[in-house]
């Protein structure tokens, strides 16, 4: 027996290796790319650094920042389970109100000054909401849209073609529920491109005359749409990589996605049909930058600050934006760099599935945060109870 | 020493039965009266229930949870009686029974995306008859997956409660003092001119039917607050209960945690009310049953039995192969596009793939699954033997109360106490590995001990008496010789327990705050993500590892324990 | 070996408030005493009491004893009462050598002491074999070696022969018997078989089916 005990001691020994640091990066885990670049990432800071980056591959974000909370209302402010957080938007905007961010770091980095922060504002400004240096900016992204040139030779390139295009095709277009980032994406766009007020209001904390004139068009468009949606409207994919695997089966001709490198990268795998192809509509592709924390009860803070700072190298951002990789948008400014560091951006042989270059015509920046949970609120409001 | 052990054991037994599940109730209850220092509620109320009455389809979603549980359980049952009734004492039982037995380790989330390929409107089924019969060239826009009354749940819940069913029934049956006077009193009324399946109807079932009631409630209870199937395969406004419990506990806005705990108070009441309406219809089966059983018809529902029982089998089995090889055939597929039978070409890239990203998962798989069934194991044994030195005394109240202990963790709905668990583990700063072996080791332990008490209960004591007459401490007894004559149940209770293990999906996301990846949650990840490709190959991971734990269990004790392969 | 007799002082198994059989008799050193009976009188239950594994609910009363020493109150495995059934009841995990040297005391060259054992019986280079692979009587012979090998103070049968076809049955039982008579132990044997009675030419002592309430 004690034979027994202490063989599996030693199983755990093996396969529990003690490394001199570990820190537990919560990010969405539903990309295999972006998977696979987190695994490359642990490699590069266990041989730099000597620290391991454990992914904590989340299918939602808000779990993470739901964990961080409970923790402090547990009086956990030393030793927190999570060190270092990928988020934007209304999860920023939820850490930053409970204060569950540590503060003030960013511009220690020294590779946050690449980023060029005093020209490009959106480095230090997420959702309208300015992110007090509690969070460094890791990636671009703008909505794209991908079809199947096997069936559709014309895609839609705006929201009133895209309504046409499920009339005239039911049950072959569909969104996720708006608890999902890109299902709420979604809405904000037909929001954006279709209201009528002053653009600026979107970009102010959003107010009930607003939200009225906003939801006015924006519900009519939706009420027209969701009958000619998949399955009717009536079930709505949770998540939205369900989306490409919708596609993928032919069920669905039309798609969209936040992450355009994805789209080639999943016809490579064969996830996607060799006939998808990716565009942008022509009345504007709603884009953001997303970024990583560090939580105020980390107890590895200088060590996820050198980890972050990795992420911002010109090497890892590099790597990141290469389609074969991730193809995530680099935040890095290429007037900062050197000549040697810019080619590290050159672009690899482009996919036929892949966006064209230039291929945005218009980028809309997010709406103000409060915008989210608003519209959220309304759609659901509207369109009852989906879980 | 070794007796203060075994008593010690059945301390530790009931305990460890008893508190995780209590402890969670309360952990659930508490907030669900509004009592969450967390967000700063720290004064009684009904609030949270009355916000849950606010939700307007909440009736609709009880109804589902209702209907769904109540359906499945009540099709398994059928089709267990149609099958034993047609089949018993034929040589097709044997062939079922095989064929039947590795669709009972599949975890349920396996089986709802394998069910899920099948019934998909690009799944296999449509493409290999379209266009010819069909005309479609693209898959149909209605699928049956997510529809509004969970019938892809029913079909799926049936798949995995069906072969439970029949197998608890087969082992009642196996009892050799039960099986021996059964058959001749078929036998007898055959001879009296009744059809067998009639007599089984007549004779057999009202028998059996004691015997495999409680395994049959809790499969229902089970049932009714499955939160995979459901979340894969069910509809989504309004969904099951159980899944509104999840999809509420896991609400960005944390004060929806109240209306979830509430919400899993009413499952638990929704699931009794399931139990108790089935105690109800019990009655009314019964009633009718007794009633056919003296009017002298010698062929009552023959026909019915037999039809259910051939298009239950044919079903099963076709349903099985077909989800095997269409997971198969997309684990390796290259582009496949729709209607065409096979893909274009076969891959490896999403098996070398899926095994890289496996490696953490399966890594946490074994070291949850292994100290889980190793430890349920080693206390089963210690319990039985307990049991059996304790034999002079009160041995059949503790028998009793002992087993239905066991179903205390398989009737209370695991989204009742699971967060409850979860959230005063978090209180405790427990960290996440802790309380996901407790939450594992409360669903193991049942079915390795109910696995091995056959087996225990059945060794031939005289054994152990002729080994102390040798003069053999009642220690060394146990060590060398109960233990290594028991060496085959034991496996096959070790592999039972890392099948149990492996599959469990909301006792490892919940306690484990996401943190621990297992196949099982993986895959559950992974079939809503964009690589139905990739899922399959999860899926048959999901599949592969218990029945590798049976191919091993089967094979090692016979290997270590057993001289007559050494001597040939 | 000391010579001691088994003795038995108005033991008795009861159920509830019926006692189901009451023995009270002397066995002396290398002589049978056979219990005969109808089944279901409590013959096996009685030598159950004997060894110490009267299972619940059963009781039993009076006292055992082997010469002067008072065994009633040890636990079964200090008792050293041999006990054979009418299985040979192996153990399958060990090979037949393995099997007597579960019995012996601890010691050296017990491979060669179960080897010679065996060679006595016929059973010349069986040490190794896997006992499964041996017929009922070369089964029933082991399993007395092993009892023997123990080195027991007495020996208790209960229906040894009854699984054993006519020919072997007649053969095992004048071994066992004389291998009993020649290690000058007592025995306790319960039958219904009156051949195994007459051969075990000792007391017999016929219980019948009588349930007295107390």
């Amino acid at each position: 027996m004690i034979r027994w005990i202490s063989g599996l001691l030693i199983i755990n020994g093996l396969i529990w290796p003690t490394h001199a640091e570990t820190l537990q990066f919560y990010a969405w885990g539903g990309s295999p790319q972006v998977n696979q670049y987190l695994e490359w990432v642990s490699e590069q800071t266990q041989q730099q650094f000597d620290i391991t980056v454990n992914h904590v591959k989340l299918a939602d974000t808000s779990d993470a920042v739901s964990r961080v909370l409970a923790e402090k209302a547990a009086g956990n402010h030393s030793n927190g389970n999570v060190d270092l957080i990928w988020i934007n938007g209304e999860n920023f905007a939820a850490m930053d109100k409970h204060g569950l961010l540590h503060k003030n770091w960013v511009s220690e980095l020294a590779h946050f000054t690449l980023t060029n922060p005093t020209r490009n504002r959106n480095m230090t400004m997420d959702f309208g909401i300015p992110t007090n240096g509690q969070e460094a900016p890791w990636g671009k992204a703008a909505m794209v849209f991908y079809f199947n040139q096997r069936y559709l030779s014309r895609p839609p390139a705006n929201a009133s073609a895209l309504l046409a295009f499920a009339r005239q095709h039911p049950g072959r277009f569909a969104y996720p529920l708006p608890t999902d980032y890109l299902g709420i994406s979604f809405i904000k766009y037909i929001a954006l491109t279709l209201s009528t007020i002053e653009k600026e209001q979107l970009y102010q904390p959003v107010t009930e005359s607003a939200l009225d004139a906003v939801t006015v068009p924006l519900f009519d468009y939706l009420d027209k749409l969701h009958p000619y949606l998949w399955q009717q409207g009536e079930f709505f994919v949770r998540q939205a990589s369900r989306l490409q695997q919708l596609f993928a089966d032919n069920s669905l001709l039309l798609s969209f996605s936040f992450t355009a490198a994805e789209i080639p990268a999943a016809v490579s795998r064969y996830d996607l049909p060799l006939s998808t192809r990716t565009y942008a509509m022509q009345d504007g592709s709603l884009s953001n930058v997303h970024f990583i924390g560090i939580t105020y009860n980390s107890a590895h803070k200088s060590d996820a600050m050198k980890v972050v700072n990795f992420l911002l190298s010109p090497q890892a951002q590099a790597k990141k934006q290469r389609v074969s990789v991730w193809g995530d948008e680099t935040v890095l400014d290429m007037t900062r760099l050197t000549q040697d560091q810019q080619k590290l951006f050159a672009v690899d042989n482009r996919h036929p599935s892949s966006l064209p270059p230039a291929g945005h015509h218009v980028l809309l920046a997010e709406p103000h945060t409060s915008w989210t949970d608003a519209l959220r609120k309304a759609w659901f409001a509207r369109y009852g109870e989906h879980l | 020493m070794f007796a203060a052990t075994l008593s010690l054991s059945r301390w530790i037994f009931i305990l460890a039965l008893i508190v995780p599940v209590g402890a969670g109730v309360l952990g659930v209850i508490l907030p669900a009266l509004s009592y969450f220092p967390a967000i700063g509620e720290t004064e009684f109320s009904l609030d949270a229930f009355d916000a849950l009455g606010a939700v307007q389809s909440l009736p609709y979603m009880i109804a589902l949870s209702l209907f769904t549980g109540l359906s499945a359980t009540f099709l398994a049952l059928f089709g267990t009686l149609a099958m034993l009734a047609v089949f018993y004492q034929t040589t097709g039982l044997q062939w079922i029974q095989r064929l039947l037995s590795p669709v009972l380790v599949i975890p349920h989330a396996a089986a709802a995306i394998a069910v899920g390929f099948l019934i998909a409107p690009s799944g296999w089924p449509v493409r290999l008859i379209s266009p010819a019969l069909t005309g479609w060239s693209l898959p149909p826009v209605f699928s049956p997956l997510h529809d509004a009354m969970g019938i892809a749940v029913i079909v799926a819940l049936t798949l995995k409660a069906l072969p439970f069913i029949l197998l608890m029934a087969l082992s009642v049956l196996a009892q050799p003092h039960l099986s021996a006077r059964l058959n001749k009193q078929l036998n007898l009324a055959v001879t009296m001119g009744y059809h067998p399946a009639s007599t089984f109807l007549k004779v057999a079932w009202p028998m059996l039917y004691p015997a495999i009631r409680l395994p049959v409630i809790a499969m229902l209870a089970f049932a009714t607050a499955n939160v995979e199937i459901p979340l894969v395969l069910g509809p989504g406004s309004p969904p099951t209960l159980a899944v509104a419990v999840l999809q509420w506990f896991n609400h960005i806005d944390i004060t929806m945690r109240l209306q979830a705990s509430a919400a899993a108070c009413l499952q638990v009441v929704v699931t009794c009310s399931a139990v108790l309406f089935w105690l109800l219809s019990e009655r009314v089966g019964a009633g009718l049953i007794s009633r056919w059983q003296l009017d002298g018809n010698r062929v009552t529902a023959a026909r019915t039995l037999k039809g259910v029982a051939v298009v239950t089998v044919l079903g099963i089995l076709t349903a099985v192969m077909l989800m095997l090889a269409s997971l198969t055939v997309w684990s390796f597929a290259a582009h496949w596009p729709f209607p065409q039978a096979l893909p274009d070409a076969i891959t490896v890239l999403h098996w070398a793939s899926g095994l890289t990203s496996m490696q953490t998962p399966l890594t946490n798989t074994l070291l949850l699954a292994v100290p889980v069934s190793l430890g349920a194991v080693l206390l089963s044994i210690l319990v039985l033997e307990y049991e059996k030195q304790r034999d002079h005394c009160s041995k059949l109240t503790d028998k009793v109360s002992g087993d239905l202990l066991l179903f205390i963790p398989l009737l209370i709905p695991g989204v009742a106490f699971l967060f409850g668990l979860t959230w005063l583990a978090q209180l405790a700063q427990a960290g996440q590995w802790l309380p996901t072996y407790v939450s594992h080791f409360v669903y193991v332990l049942p079915y390795v001990f109910l696995s091995l008490a056959v087996a225990y209960r059945r060794f031939d004591e005289r054994y152990r008496y002729v080994a102390y007459g040798l003069g053999a401490s009642p220690y060394n007894v146990f060590v060398r010789v109960t233990l290594p004559l028991l060496s085959a149940p034991i496996a096959i209770a070790f592999a039972l327990g890392l099948a149990i293990s492996f599959s469990q999906y909301l006792a490892t996301l919940l306690p484990g705050a996401g943190a621990i990846a297992t196949i099982t949650t993986e895959s559950v990840a992974v079939s809503a993500g964009g690589s139905r490709r990739l899922s399959a190959v999860y899926t048959l991971m999901q599949m592969i590892l218990p029945l590798a734990g049976f191919v091993l269990a089967w094979w090692l004790p016979a290997k270590w324990f057993n001289p007559a392969v050494h001597s040939r | 070996m000391k010579l001691n007799a088994l003795i038995l002082d108005e033991v008795e198994v009861i159920n509830n408030h019926h006692r189901l059989i009451r023995v009270n008799t002397r066995v002396s050193a290398g002589s049978v005493l056979t219990i005969m009976g109808p089944s279901g009188v409590g013959k096996s239950l009685l030598l159950s009491a004997i060894a110490g594994v009267l299972p619940a609910p059963f009781r039993q009363q009076g006292t055992i004893k082997i010469g002067d020493q008072d065994i009633t109150a040890l636990p079964a495995h200090r008792r050293g009462l041999g006990i054979l059934y009418q299985d040979p009841l192996l153990f399958e995990h060990l090979s037949v050598a393995q099997n007597i040297i579960f019995g012996m005391p601890p010691g050296t060259n017990k491979y060669v002491q179960a080897e010679e054992l065996l060679a006595g019986v016929g059973l010349e280079n069986y040490g190794r074999k896997a006992v499964q692979t041996l017929s009922g009587g070369q089964q029933a012979r082991v399993a007395l070696l092993r009892t023997l090998a123990a080195q027991p103070r007495a020996v208790l049968l209960d229906e040894p022969f009854s699984k054993l076809d006519m020919q072997t049955r007649a053969q095992t039982r004048k071994w066992v018997f004389d291998t009993i008579r020649q290690n000058k132990l007592p025995c306790i044997m319960v039958t219904h078989d009156e051949q195994d009675a007459r051969a075990a030419e000792g007391e017999v002592v016929t219980v019948s089916n009588s349930t007295e309430t107390i």
